[in-house]
């Protein structure tokens, strides 16, 4: 991916209200035609973030570059860009095929030309032909979602931003719009700019993840770098539910637990380590019957079980610490509450990290 | 209480609100429907003498060109300026906006009587002759803040997005206004016209104290009651309450014809 030329670069990208910085010197390259997903919790700044990349919000100091020219001080009307806002914003008092046509209409195309472009565009969002005369205050949620999409792709921008769009819809449409957007992308073959706080919303649709935490970047890469090799104990955490334990490198390299007395067997000590945590994902925590089934092995007693649809969680007391171990439903144990249990996971199954 | 005594109860209610409500103005009606010179109840005597005579009364007619040419300067004027300020009261964050929401407001609570009389003192003072013009400005005093509140309540439903996102989508700030923060704030700006054109049509205590030598329909009433009655007083207060009340349902009309032509 990041091996095209990049059509959005920032710079040291930052924006201040008074002393807080909202976003703090921000360095990216975004590739030509790539899906890129800025995730991270609300307060994040990535909403400011995109919303100085879309020119609705002025940045304090650092350069937004698209294809190679500053654009800094270029108004949102004149940026090559097109943003698909949180509440939609189609307009009310217009119909769904008015609605599409707007960017047409202002750039001066012939009325039987927007039509035209309009009536591909819904086919090309699946949206039925004749709601091209419907009142978009009609359309159900997902629907809108489409009329949105539809009008922004009618503009024909060299980048679409997303501002989290999909947050107010339910689970299940969620997923399948998801899906559509990922398909979109690759049939448009346009660059997508992305910001949600679900980190699952961006696995599903991205190319390239970037975690935002307090104005900065914590990590870039792949879904499948940010899952399996999380940088810090933020980005672990952000990814759901995980087993973060406090741990330290003593004298000897060996990496000891911070609150209960346990060394554990790693794959990697990374340089400079002396004290970070130590990451297991659920699904690679077992239950075991003996001590040498596994490399690291902690003896808890079973406090609740809950069922996730097609894996199971089970949380399990180890002294004060809570660690969650999860099962697809199939391979389930039967185990009653409070039992003593076994859990254990492998060396390269754990992660460790320094922040 | 049974179910059908309490529905019982709750009908006879609502009809003593409306008759309460709609009895003067039914009241006004029968006043100009006799044929006497003077109000005796029950009407002795039936006719529609009176209407023609007032009808006949070229100053009469004068009196509706005063109160249609000040209720519609009224309009035209308070509405431009009502909303600006109702995008300044409710769109816009600015620095001392809390200030400006109260201060704008307060008008709306002044005794008329008092700012009809405290600018009849300043129209003197200045040496401006008071007329129909001066008139208008009284009303304004009073009526441009309650349509700034009018349009404000529409304008706080307004979706800021949708100004964004037409400016994102390569529109000049111009075209947003026209395409978009105008018609979707129109429903509010129509009602507001509304209100001012109704309130100035009806306003009595403004009116007295600023008209000068000119009259308008309310004005002319309290005179009439005061000195002369004759039974064309509520021939004129009939078709001024009647006129307003169908101004109001032919814009109610003209908004749900609107409103089925979009969907």
């Amino acid at each position: 991916m990041s091996k095209r030329p990049p059509i959005l670069q920032l710079k040291s990208l930052t924006k201040s209200f008074g002393t807080f910085n909202a976003v703090d010197g921000i360095d990216l390259d975004i590739a030509e035609g790539e899906f890129f997903t800025i995730v991270g919790p609300s307060g994040s700044g990535k909403t400011t973030l995109i919303r100085m990349l879309a020119g609705m919000e002025q940045a304090s100091s650092g350069d937004i570059i698209l294809s190679g020219t500053r654009i800094n001080d270029l108004p949102a009307n004149k940026r090559p860009t097109c943003m698909v806002f949180q509440s939609l914003a189609l307009f009310p008092h217009r119909t769904v095929g008015e609605n599409i046509e707007f960017p047409l209409k202002i750039k001066g195309v012939d009325p039987a030309q927007r039509k035209a472009r309009a009536l591909a565009l819904l086919d090309q969002l699946r949206l039925p032909q004749n709601y091209y005369g419907k009142s978009v205050l009609r359309c159900s949620g997902g629907e809108r979602q489409r009329v949105a999409l539809a009008r922004a792709l009618a503009f024909d921008p060299k980048i679409l931003f997303f501002d989290e769009p999909l947050s107010a819809i339910d689970y299940k449409l969620r997923k399948t719009l998801e899906r559509e957007l990922k398909d979109i992308h690759r049939e448009t073959g346009k660059t997508f700019v992305y910001i949600t706080h679900s980190l699952e919303e961006a696995m599903v649709m991205s190319d390239r993840i970037g975690v935002m935490c307090a104005g900065n970047l914590v990590q870039v890469g792949t879904p499948n770098e940010i899952y399996s090799a999380p940088k810090d104990k933020f980005v672990s955490e952000f990814m759901g539910d995980v087993n973060v334990i406090p741990v330290s490198m003593n004298g000897s390299r060996t990496i000891t637990a911070d609150t209960f007395d346990k060394t554990f067997t790693v794959a990697a000590i990374p340089e400079a380590f002396s004290k970070g945590h130590l990451v297991i994902r659920p699904e690679f925590v077992r239950f075991v019957t003996e001590a040498k089934e596994a490399e690291n092995v902690l003896e808890g007693k079973l406090y609740n079980e809950y069922a996730l649809g097609s894996r199971i969680q089970y949380q399990v007391r180890v002294g004060e610490n809570v660690f969650i171990v999860e099962k697809l439903r199939q391979h389930s144990s039967t185990l009653r509450r409070d039992q003593t249990v076994l859990i254990g996971w492998d060396a390269k199954d754990s992660i460790l990290v320094t922040g | 209480m049974t179910d059908r005594g309490r529905r019982a109860l709750i009908w006879a209610w609502t009809l003593a609100v409306l008759v309460f409500l709609y009895l003067p103005a039914l009241c006004i009606l029968l006043a100009s429907l006799t044929a006497s010179r003077y109000f005796l109840f029950p009407i002795q005597k039936w006719g529609f003498d009176w209407w023609r005579k007032t009808f006949e009364s070229l100053e009469i007619r004068q009196l509706f060109a005063n109160s249609i040419t000040i209720a519609f300067c009224v309009m035209v004027i308070a509405v431009v300026i009502a909303f600006f300020g109702a995008l300044a009261f409710a769109r816009y964050n600015w620095k001392g906006r809390t200030v400006f929401q109260k201060i704008v407001l307060l008008p709306i609570f002044f005794p008329q009587s008092v700012l009809g009389l405290a600018l009849l003192l300043w129209f003197n003072a200045v040496g401006i002759q008071t007329s129909w013009m001066t008139a208008i400005f009284a009303h304004l005093v009073w009526i441009i803040p309650v349509v700034t509140l009018v349009i404000s309540i529409q304008v706080y439903s307004f979706d800021p997005a949708l100004e964004e996102a037409a400016f994102d989508l390569g529109a000049s700030r111009w075209q947003v206004f026209r395409e978009v923060t105008l018609p979707v704030l129109l429903p509010g700006i129509v009602s507001g016209a509304f209100f001012a054109f109704l309130l100035s049509w009806g306003n009595f205590p403004l009116s007295l104290f600023t008209t000068g030598a000119d009259a308008t329909i309310p004005k002319y009433l309290y005179a009439k009651m005061v000195a002369g009655y004759t039974p064309g007083v509520p021939v004129l207060g009939t078709v001024s309450t009647f006129g307003a009340a169908l101004l109001l349902l032919g814009g109610y009309w003209l908004v749900t014809l609107r409103r089925r032509a979009q969907s």
